[in-house]
């Protein structure tokens, strides 16, 4: 499992080395620099715009967290991920607003966890219906049924019938207050980027960790050959199946997350297009790898932000380029994912990878 | 019974355009293994060329001319740039060059043309209905359907009897062979690309017909998907029959069902039919079954 080169003269001497969360001392002190810097650092920097950039990461992270396991490492092609997005956004939007709490727990603030992980089952279990194919079929089929669980699940049932609940119109909005957690309303972007945090650390966590279980190894045989990895004794349909019950939880996690940041919901923020969007993070940053899939994400908003400030100067001359920046961005986007596909199909994280061992043995690469 | 009978020619004349798409979509599969979700943008590309040289006062068939000459380029050129590059790479990347194409298309297309809906002005075909017998059927439908059916024979005898026609198809069958006979593989992928652009701008002009030219008119390249899967990813006849089932199934559940599930049953019941239809038939009515081996 280890992916990481070990600098020269150190050995692993058991398998509990060889399974450690940090091979090296270096390692470790990175990881925990990285995380005084996202606790501390970050939030030092309070300016809203920065953080809600950031916020806007996490979700990414969160939502193309489930299609790296899907695609990276179980090969199960998805194009329809938003749709547990939505699913989970819209469990969690209206347990908070329909479901009579009892006092005490509404005066805890445990309504919102406990939407969360509502929403993580439902979605789950919503996933598992759209993964039931996957026993009969594969590759391009495959796909082509997640796509019918994007139309069925956000054009059909959400827009049609599940926003007429409570008869608010397309619309749900969340009356400030009703989110809270514990003593806290998540009533701020600082608010917010705690609670990204705190969800993005422990999904990222949660999935490596499965990575290194037998489980985790029964996807990637999946992934590789799933014909072999029947006849090694592996229950191929059950472990695909369980795939897309963690994918669609976190994708359930992930929308529940979001509607704290959005405080209104709507059938419309989650369309086919940020299915695909998700899907092209995860190639940008590299298929099968969970840097990959942070670094895409970053890589994605971080881009596209920075487009949006290139182009602001230039409205002035042609105002017709603010206008349609949206189509702007999506061109680019699609632009993007080709020259990648072309260029680099191996990803950031490859990239990443190649730079670390190159300093590894630097300055005698022998 | 009357709207029975409305439902079932309006299903049939409409598929005709879909089952038009559909074999571009399937030969581009069959020469060149590339499974195109771009096919909707396709679409739009060359209606858009076409009405908008329609609307310059350009005569109608010659604007579909133009659309044509202009689709056999840019189906060339997309073909030269983006795919020529990866044959032989895994099929999701393929599958996300085209989807990364397709958000490029409709990205180039909104930037161009707007998202306000278009017609065609003056009106292409008279809104006068015509009486078939006991059904009455819309002009434009009927003479888009005529043109659909029109193309497609001129499609498949391009297949059966032309030099081209024939490198293609023994490409589709073998590419080894074909290779070792002189084919030439690039020209024939080339060559594919070409024609399903063209095949996808006259379904587009002729859906814009209908109902005017908005961005949704691309919402046809994702329903000529299950027009495939049913006919079989690599079966022309497949793909005619599949484009006319899904035409039919599309208006009669908007017809029958729209009462009892109001809302958008017209456009999800061909997905919801392809992932049931998926779980019994995986590789269609026609298609070739993969036989895999480790």
């Amino acid at each position: 499992m280890s992916t990481t080169w070990l600098p020269c003269g150190e050995y692993h001497q058991n398998y509990k080395q060889d399974h450690a969360w940090f091979q090296t001392k270096f390692i470790k002190g990175k990881m925990i620099l990285l995380a005084l810097i996202l606790i501390f650092g970050i939030p030092y920097v309070s300016d809203p715009y920065f953080l809600s950039i950031c916020n806007q990461v996490g979700y990414t992270i969160l939502g193309a967290l489930g299609v790296q396991l899907l695609i990276g490492f179980c090969g199960q092609i998805t194009l329809g991920h938003a749709a547990f997005l939505a699913v989970g956004a819209y469990t969690s939007t209206l347990l908070i607003l329909e479901f009579p709490w009892p006092k005490i727990l509404l005066d805890w603030g445990l309504a919102y966890p406990i939407s969360i992980v509502a929403a993580a089952v439902v979605a789950g279990i919503w996933s598992v219906l759209f993964g039931l194919p996957s026993a009969r079929v594969k590759g391009f089929y495959l796909i082509l049924t997640t796509m019918a669980a994007q139309f069925i699940t956000v054009d059909f049932i959400i827009t049609q019938y599940v926003s007429q609940v409570g008869g608010r119109g397309q619309a749900f909005s969340l009356p400030p207050g009703t989110i809270k957690i514990g003593p806290w309303v998540i009533d701020s972007d600082l608010k917010v980027y705690f609670l990204m945090l705190f969800l993005v650390i422990t999904c990222v966590v949660a999935v490596v960790n499965l990575l290194r279980s037998r489980v985790g190894r029964a996807w990637v045989a999946i992934r590789d050959n799933d014909i072999s990895a029947e006849v090694m004794g592996i229950n191929v349909f059950k472990y695909k199946l369980l795939a897309f019950f963690v994918a669609g939880a976190i994708g359930g996690v992930t929308g529940a997350f979001w509607i704290s940041n959005l405080a209104a919901i709507s059938p419309e923020h989650f369309p086919w297009f940020w299915s695909l969007w998700l899907v092209g993070v995860i190639l940008i940053g590299g298929v099968g790898s969970i840097h990959g899939t942070i670094f895409g994400s970053l890589f994605m908003v971080i881009i596209m932000e920075a487009l949006q400030l290139a182009v602001m100067p230039l409205a002035d001359i042609w105002p017709k380029l603010l206008m349609d920046f949206l189509f702007i961005k999506e061109a680019m986007f699609g632009l993007a994912i080709c020259a990648f596909m072309i260029f680099e199909p191996n990803g950031i994280a490859y990239r990443w990878w190649q730079g670390k061992n190159y300093f590894n043995l630097w300055p005698f690469s022998y | 019974m009357e709207l029975f009978f409305m439902t079932l020619t309006t299903g049939i004349l409409v598929g005709g355009i879909y089952a038009l798409v559909a074999l571009g979509w399937v030969l581009i599969y069959k020469c060149s293994g590339v499974l195109n979700l771009a096919m909707g943008e396709m679409t739009l590309i060359g209606a858009y060329i076409s009405l908008s040289f329609y609307n310059m006062g350009v005569p109608f068939v010659l604007a579909l001319v133009i659309s044509l000459v202009i689709g056999f380029i840019l189906g060339i050129v997309t073909e030269r740039i983006f795919l020529d590059k990866l044959i032989g790479e895994p099929v999701l990347t393929v599958i996300m060059v085209t989807v990364g194409l397709s958000f490029f298309f409709k990205g180039t297309v909104e930037f161009i043309w707007g998202t306000d809906t278009q017609v065609f002005t003056p009106a292409v075909f008279s809104i006068e209905p015509i009486h078939i017998g006991p059904m009455i059927v819309g002009q434009v439908y009927l003479w888009s359907f005529v043109a659909a059916i029109v193309l497609l024979l001129i499609f498949v005898a391009f297949f059966k009897y032309t030099r081209w026609g024939l490198a293609m198809q023994a490409t589709a069958d073998d590419e080894m062979a074909a290779l070792s006979l002189g084919v030439s593989a690039r020209f024939v992928y080339a060559a594919a690309w070409a024609i399903a652009f063209m095949a996808a701008g006259v379904g587009g002009t002729l859906l814009g017909n209908i109902n005017g030219l908005n961005i949704s008119v691309g919402y046809l390249g994702l329903l000529v998907l299950p027009a495939v899967v049913l006919g079989g990813l690599n079966s022309v006849p497949g793909a005619i029959v599949g484009g006319i089932v899904i035409g039919l199934l599309q208006n009669f559940c908007g017809a029958y069902l729209d009462r009892y599930f109001p809302g958008g049953v017209k456009e999800i019941a061909p997905f919801a039919f392809m992932a049931i239809f998926l779980l019994f038939k995986p590789y269609g009515l026609w298609g070739w079954e993969r036989i895999e081996r480790v």
